[in-house]
């Protein structure tokens, strides 16, 4: 049953015969897909790896810009705020300026007139009075030492 | 029984197992049986692998899948031992090794329906034939990789250990090649005798498990081919 004979030798022969066969037919496709499959996912790892690290960096990017943009948003809005402030003031300023130029000017217009009326009424008082006083008397009243007279007593009468 | 052949044959030569040893030429006796067992071992892992790599796809699936995942698992243990470098260099022989001893060791498990199956693995000559190429093929490779100083490891790590490095060359592939040989044999034997004492459901039970020792035994003498190799490729990293 255990017979050492030529068999082995053309066992090895049979074997080699198979390894090369197989090296050069089998193996190079086989191993070399299986390589390409590696390495496929190798680098489709990697490049996921990058577009996760891409899509980061726009992402903070984003909101770094957001935050710029809300910023200057804030900016416009205050200077819009100070500037609408700074034409209400003046506006109120120049109506507040305007409105008690237009009051200075009608007190001085009404003191005018009154000063007016008034040297008015005393012409027409010292005639009157002079034309009363003469009829009472009698007598015209004409001379100038007369109207100067009763302009004395007017006024201290008016006053 | 498919066995009738296999029962033929023993009566003609007395033995269980035989190996239709034929004297071929003046001198030269070759054991026929197990030269056609292995020419067929030979084809039908030919086949499996030329079937799966004749348009290999990028998502295989199929034979290509399977052959893949054998490939993908002796890639593993050959990483392990031999390096990236040394698996590379390696990778074709010990395929092969594993694949040719797989489908060798299971082919005699087959039905004995026409054909008398028998593994080329149960022939002594075969497993000496593989386990003294692995021998060999060790120095071959350890020269054509390191030149005369692969034989330094003989003396390391002090020549004191000289007588039991040599020792262990002719140990190695002489347990080597008895492990498979007494493995697949006996399974094969027994097979027979259970037939004959219990011809129902038995043997089927030892077929399962003979299959799973077929697949075991390959793995053995692969890891161990391994271990043998894994000297020439150890400082080379």
């Amino acid at each position: 049953m255990v017979n050492i004979n030529a068999t082995l030798i053309a066992q090895i022969l049979n074997f080699l015969v198979l390894v090369f066969v197989l090296a050069k037919f089998a193996y190079k496709p086989l191993l070399g897909i299986m390589e390409e499959r590696k390495n496929k996912i190798a680098s489709d790892l990697e490049a996921a790896e990058k577009a996760k690290t891409d899509a980061e960096t726009v992402k903070s990017e984003y909101a770094a810009k957001l935050a710029d943009a809300r910023q200057e948003a804030q900016a416009i809005i205050d200077n819009a705020r100070k500037t609408a402030q700074a034409a209400h003031d003046k506006i109120m300023a120049d109506t507040k300026a305007e409105q008690e130029q237009l009051i200075a000017a009608a007190k001085e217009t009404i003191a005018l007139e009154k000063q007016k009326s008034l040297d008015d009424i005393r012409a027409q008082v010292i005639n009157l009075s002079m034309i009363a006083a003469g009829k009472i008397v009698e007598q015209k009243l004409s001379s100038e030492e007369d109207k100067k007279l009763a302009g004395e007593i007017v006024d201290s009468i008016l006053k | 029984m498919g066995n009738e052949a296999a029962a033929a044959a023993q009566e003609h030569s007395g033995e269980i197992v035989h190996y239709l040893a034929t004297e071929v030429a003046p001198g030269i006796v070759i054991n026929m049986q197990t030269m056609y067992m292995t020419w067929i071992t030979m084809a039908v892992v030919f086949v499996l692998f030329v079937m799966a790599a004749r348009s290999p796809k990028l998502v295989p699936s199929g034979l290509q899948n399977v052959m893949e995942f054998f490939v993908d698992f002796l890639n593993g243990l050959m990483e392990g031992t031999l390096g990236a470098k040394g698996s590379k260099y390696m990778a074709p022989f010990i395929i092969t090794l594993f694949m040719f001893i797989f489908i060798a060791n299971e082919l005699g498990m087959l039905p004995q329906v026409g054909v008398h199956w028998t593994s080329p693995t149960n022939d002594i000559n075969t497993c000496f034939g593989l386990s003294l190429m692995v021998a060999a093929g060790v120095y071959v490779v350890g020269v054509c990789q390191k030149g005369l100083s692969h034989f330094k490891h003989f003396v390391s790590p002090s020549p004191a250990f000289l007588p039991l490095h040599l020792l262990e060359e002719i140990t190695k592939p002489l347990t080597m090649a008895l492990r498979l040989f007494g493995n697949i044999l006996a399974g094969e034997i027994l097979l027979i005798v259970l037939y004959q004492l219990a011809p129902w459901v038995v043997p089927e039970f030892w077929v399962m498990f003979s299959l799973f020792i077929g697949f075991l035994q390959a793995f053995i003498f692969t890891m161990l081919t391994l271990t043998s190799y894994a000297i020439v490729f150890a400082h080379h990293e």
